[in-house]
């Protein structure tokens, strides 16, 4: 048995009688009534400005480190091409956190996105691949990280949803066997690519900005869409909030959670494709530790980590953030090890922020 | 056994006076008085939600109460952290019992508060002292070294009770202690807790099962809705009839409304079960609902009516047997092929199966209907919204706004959330589990209301709930399940309370 | 601060054209002979650094962006160490420093804003040399000439001057000490610790050793391969002593890994053979001066790399060349020398060892 200590309505003396009990609304109504009227003063009323309320708060963040790029390093930080620059860094690893943000709102976690990335790289530039694409074309190459990337989405959602094991372990798994094929398939050796339609597609600008910008751009309006404006986003809300109540509402919940690893696979390949692009080189060392930058974004972007509600937009300026900050960094001279400090601290501010929000949400 | 050994002095051990305690938007507790006396089993009865759990965690400390005295030995005293209250002697083994499955039994007896010297744990005492406290439970059987985890459960109880004795104990809480155990553990249970009573420790034992409280009651604290309702009832002299009377009391009048005409015996049934099956829980179950028509499924918590419920709606994979929906049968384990078929579902626990609290109202609404409001993927969520508003419009949700976060809302407009997601389905069979658990009288009325127009309307309902007068009230024809087993079928209103109650006790009740 | 002056500029818009036609031949023998004539330059001198006479007086000021992998590893921090170190001795260099990175896309970017500040020069050690290639090309084009440390690009077009250890060159310094101590024993068991086994400069050390032994009939009897680090190179040891009870000589090819390798040979209790290391750390260097352990030896394979790229590129962009030649301009390819210390001559070089 399980005692529902919490039940509303369970307020009424004993005397509360017969007479009273046709009478609309009753005190709990109001009570309650009363709680949400409150509730939407804090957060500006309704979901939609709450999560706008909090993006305003990461884009000051942004923009308190524009600034203090600008007071630091003058034009060397307000140029077009040092904006170029800053975004060519974060586009790979914004196409992972985009995955990535489907995956944490649908209640999972995935550890394994910078091996995926790394193994689909690899395949995509195998002498066999580049051969083939020599032969054919090199869009095969494209194909081949895309379906590296799905595949291994796909394990990793198979076992999650199906086999019951919970993500952390299974990615954790992935992480490891994905970087260790990659290595076995690269003998740990960095694979060149020579195809020069490949590297030119992936290295040119559309209108003055470089393609991967653009992929990324396109990654997160997409991502957008997909999360606040179809049914896709709505299950993945709804599995990543309260799967029990998904299930019971009719969703196939095991089917939605295979296809959100999937699609975070799918993001990992275009991500490789994409560092193939700027490197012109597959690596079983390519993406390291991406699984912490795309998580760190995901967190302080406002998506909550046990799922159920997620923010593209939060992502999108999680990632600027970070590899604002890094830049601001190069350019002051500084090292990675203070970098690394400064980017934990954020984590960690984001975080007890967003809990504070949520301990505020819950006690109104 | 009526009687303890032990001389009963004027003073109670233990004595809580108007306790209140309130959660976010709820009150648990308004007002729980009980009185413990050294040497007695105090039982502790009342319905889901009625306020046991909460109360425990008052006594045990984990919970502070907003309102209230506690008294011990007569000392008005404060029990602020769980460790102040083990410091009394107050010891408490949960249903869930909290034990380190890969630590031994010794281990886990005096885990917090090992014997130790200089940090150096000394296994040879700890292993004695937990022998002596095995065996002063009367299970010397048990190996002070085997890990717990290879325990059976009635020996994994036993270690719990060990680790409360290895405490000063002097009140015992033991919440549902039987609930694991088979006969023969019960009655072995039965004979420790006599002995320990013998000594002079208190127990409060709380108990679904009547029968048991006749065997080693001595006193009863009746709890309804978070209040007492009945306290120092002695056991020998309150008939069940009584007990059951103030378990499930008459404090709500129902409103129910009046059923329309008969269906026609021969109208074709909606939903058809036959001979389904779930191993250990239920059997044979077989059920027929006709359009139009509500049927209740009467019985204790545990008799398998939940199960039922979910199993025949695709939750749970049956052994055995067919559910068919208007003739056609439907695909095993499948809620998606349940629900296309048209068959919806109200579950038990509203808050953790039935809502996605922090999202807006209507998407609650909406999510088993998504694809009606896609085209090619892409939700119209205007639409959504509108269709949202006319069918929360039509249930009367309050406050009105689609908008809102359901977390918001009180239990009974929650559960009005539910309902008009299988409203705006549409759908032909309509599955209702404790509909109206945790929603006040005015919003019961309400439900009732919706239910019966929906039945109305065509669809087929099938009700379960703990409290037999809103079955016989709500439903057409009842059924009757104990232990996994229809025992009873027929028209509700030629059955009465005490007949089901019967029923539902029979073999059961001393 | 960045004082750039107009034929400066022209000057380095001219490096991608001279990089085509220029000929490193010079800087190809230095493992043979003109090596040693700089291992004088710089221990001649009080300050070892800045020996070389006029090339050390004050010049234009010059702007160099560095950029290394992670200092996850003794050799790789002394790295950046020597370059900042360098940086301070010299007035004129301003050093843009963007350390410590393994992911590419990183370093990639670092290098991007190298090239957005319009740097003078841009000293790289790539994390992989492969992947830092397009953008090591991309600011050659921008006229920014870039001075490639440690790990080569894939492309010689990518670099103006490319500064090398010699892995192939420490094997065989390793080996040549060995025939040295057993040319005349025959059935002497050689035994080799090597770092992580799939990476090229482990297996171009593995071939020089081999090569080196086969000069005096000797080989390698038996071998294990730890990873750098120094519970690896506990670990693998344990391993080897336990296979080969009797051992007459033993290579280790990194000091940092020795560390552990030697805390393994003292918990065996072993000391009957003598023990050659590699990389050159100040650890190993104090062991072979005290000479009480199995260490004898080490062979040195320069943490001063970043440094001499930095050097280099300054000389390049203040348009002068390296005075102890004749060429005018600064070489095409530097490979450095792997000398081997002992208890001779651990003086020389145990002031420039870095720190594990």
């Amino acid at each position: 048995m399980s005692e529902q200590s919490t039940s509303p309505g369970a307020d009424k003396g004993p005397d509360t009688g017969a007479v009273e009990n046709t009478v609309a609304p009753t005190t709990d109504t109001v009570r309650v009534e009363t709680a949400a009227a409150e509730t939407e003063r804090d957060t500006g009323g309704g979901l939609m400005s709450g999560s706008f309320g909090r993006n305003i708060g990461l884009v000051l963040a942004l923009l308190l480190i524009c600034a203090a790029g600008v007071i630091t390093a003058g034009d060397r930080f307000a140029s077009i091409d040092n904006s170029l620059t800053i975004l060519r860094f974060a586009a790979t690893i914004g196409v992972v956190s985009i995955g990535m943000t489907f995956v944490v709102t649908g209640g999972g976690f995935d550890l394994s996105v910078g091996a995926i990335l790394a193994l689909a790289s690899v395949w995509s530039t195998t002498f066999a691949t580049q051969n083939m694409a020599e032969d054919t074309h090199w869009i095969l190459m494209v194909f081949a990280a895309l379906a590296v990337g799905a595949g291994c989405g796909l394990v990793n959602g198979v076992v999650i949803a199906y086999g019951k094991v919970v993500p952390f372990i299974t990615t954790l798994a992935m992480l490891a066997a994905a970087r260790g094929l990659a290595e076995i398939i690269s003998e740990r050796r960095t694979q060149i690519v020579r195809n020069e339609g490949f590297k030119d597609f992936f290295s040119a600008d559309v209108a003055g900005v470089p393609l991967i910008v653009v992929i990324f751009v396109l990654v997160s309006a997409g991502g957008w869409v997909l999360l606040n404006r179809t049914t896709f986003g709505r299950r993945t809300l709804a599995v990543g909030g309260n799967p029990e109540a998904a299930r019971l509402a009719g969703i196939n919940v095991n089917r939605h959670t295979v296809m959100l690893y999937v699609l975070v696979g799918l993001c990992c390949g275009l991500a490789a494709l994409m560092l193939i692009g700027r490197t012109s080189t597959g690596s079983s060392t390519h993406g390291d530790q991406y699984e912490l930058d795309a998580i760190a974004a995901v967190v302080i972007g406002g998506t909550l980590l046990s799922g159920g509600r997620g923010t593209i937009v939060g992502t999108v300026l999680g990632v600027l953030i970070f590899s604002t900050l890094s830049n601001v960094f190069t350019l002051n001279n500084q090292d990675t090890s203070t970098q690394a400090v400064a980017k934990g601290l954020i984590i960690v501010v984001a975080v007890l922020l967003q809990q504070r929000l949520a301990r505020r949400a819950t006690t109104t | 056994m009526t009687e303890t050994p032990t001389a009963r002095s004027g003073q109670p051990l233990l004595e809580m006076r108007g306790i209140v305690k309130r959660f976010p938007g709820v009150l648990a507790l308004g007002g729980v008085e009980l009185e413990v006396r050294a040497g007695e089993v105090h039982c502790l009865l009342g319905q889901n939600g009625a306020g046991k759990s909460t109360l425990i965690k008052v006594l045990s400390a984990s919970y502070q109460p907003d309102e209230g005295e506690i008294f011990w030995e007569g000392q008005p005293v404060s029990l602020t952290t769980p460790q102040a209250a083990m410091d009394l002697g107050i010891s408490t083994i949960y249903q869930e019992l909290d034990l380190v499955p890969d630590l031994s039994v010794a281990e886990n007896i005096f885990l917090g508060h090992e014997f130790s010297t200089a940090g150096f744990s000394q296994r040879g005492e700890t292993t004695r002292r937990a022998r002596e406290l095995l065996a002063r439970l009367g299970h010397r059987e048990i190996p002070a070294g085997r890990s717990v985890g290879r325990l059976s459960p009635a020996a994994q109880q036993i270690v719990s009770m060990a680790r409360a004795l290895s405490h000063d104990t002097r009140l015992l809480i033991l919440d549902e202690p039987s609930a694991v155990l088979d006969q023969g553990e019960v009655d072995n249970l039965f004979r420790v807790i006599r002995d320990l009573t013998a000594e002079g420790v208190a127990i409060v034992y709380i108990s679904h099962r009547l029968e048991e409280i006749r065997q080693i009651g001595d006193r009863i604290t009746v709890l309804k809705d978070g209040s007492t309702v009945a306290t120092g009832l002695a056991v020998a002299d309150t008939p069940t009839s009584e007990l059951i009377k103030l378990m499930t009391g008459r404090s709500i009048e129902y409103v129910f409304p009046p059923r329309g005409k008969a269906v026609p015996r021969s109208a074709e049934p909606i939903l058809e079960v036959s001979g389904l099956e779930l191993p250990g829980v239920f059997s044979g179950v077989d059920l027929s609902v006709r359009a139009g028509e509500i049927v209740g499924l009467a019985g204790l918590v545990g008799a398998g009516r939940s199960e039922i419920l979910e199993t025949l709606y695709g939750a749970r994979r049956p052994s055995a047997g067919t559910v068919r929906v208007n003739g056609r049968e439907l695909r095993r384990a499948s809620v998606p092929a349940a629900v296309k078929a048209g068959v919806g579902l109200c579950p038990e626990e509203r808050k953790s199966q039935g809502l996605l609290l922090d999202q807006a109202v209507y998407r609650n609404i909406t999510i088993s209907t998504l694809g009606r409001f896609a085209r090619l993927g892409f939700l119209d969520s205007r639409d959504e919204r509108r269709r949202a508003a006319t069918v929360t419009e039509s249930l009367d949700v309050r406050p009105a706004g689609v908008d809102r976060l359901v977390r918001l809302l009180s239990g009974g407009n929650q559960q009005k959330v539910v309902l008009s997601r299988w409203l705006l389905r549409e759908c032909r069979v309509l599955l209702l589990d404790e509909p109206t658990r945790g929603v006040d009288v005015g919003a019961r009325a309400e439900i009732y209301a919706v239910v019966r127009s929906l039945a109305d309307s065509g669809v087929a309902v099938v009700v379960v709930s703990s409290e037999v007068e809103e079955v016989l009230g709500l439903a057409d024809r009842v059924l009757v399940v104990r232990e996994g087993r229809v025992v009873h079928e027929g028209p509700a209103d030629e059955i009465d309370e005490s007949r089901v109650l019967d029923l539902v006790m029979e073999g059961k009740v001393a | 601060m960045r004082l750039r002056t107009t034929t400066q500029r022209q000057q380095s818009r001219r490096y991608p054209g001279l990089v085509v036609g220029a000929v490193a031949v010079l800087a190809l023998t230095a493992c043979t002979g003109s090596a040693e004539d700089a291992a004088d330059d710089d221990g001649g001198d009080s300050t070892p650094v800045a020996a070389a006479g006029s090339n050390d007086e004050e010049g234009d000021m010059v702007t160099i962006g560095f950029s290394a992998p992670a200092a996850d590893h003794g050799w790789m921090g002394a790295i950046t160490e020597n370059v900042r170190d360098l940086a301070e001795q010299y007035p004129d260099i301003d050093l843009q420093i963007a350390e410590g990175t393994n992911d590419v896309n990183l370093q990639i970017s670092q290098v991007e804003t190298f090239i957005n500040d319009e740097v003078d020069a841009i000293v790289l050690l790539p994390f992989d040399g492969a992947a830092m290639t397009p953008i090591a090309l991309e600011a050659m084009e921008a006229g920014i000439p870039v001075i490639n440390v440690d790990r080569e690009f894939d492309d010689p077009n990518a670099a103006r001057v490319t500064v090398l250890g010699d892995n192939y060159g420490m094997g065989v310094s390793a080996g040549q000490y060995m025939c040295e101590q057993f040319g005349d024993k025959p059935d002497a068991v050689i035994a080799e610790i090597a770092g992580i086994d799939s990476l090229p400069l482990t297996q171009d050390r593995s071939q020089g050793f081999e090569d080196a032994l086969a000069e005096c009939d000797l080989e390698v009897s038996n071998r294990v391969a730890a990873d750098f680090t120094v519970e690896g190179g506990e670990e693998e040891a344990a391993k080897l002593l336990q296979a080969a009870p009797k051992i007459d000589g033993l290579w280790n090819h990194d000091d940092d890994q020795g560390v552990g390798v030697l805390a393994a040979i003292e918990n065996a209790g072993r000391d009957e053979f003598v023990m050659v290391g590699g990389a050159g750390s100040a650890n190993a260097m104090r062991e072979i001066q005290d000479d009480s352990g199995v260490l004898k030896a080490t062979v040195i394979y320069p943490s001063t790399q970043g440094a001499d790229g930095v050097k280099l590129a300054r000389l390049l962009l203040q348009q002068k060349a390296m005075s102890d030649l004749d060429e005018v301009e600064v070489p095409r390819t530097i490979q450095l020398y792997a000398p081997v210390v002992t208890s001779d001559n651990v003086d020389q070089y145990i002031d420039s060892a870095f720190e594990s």
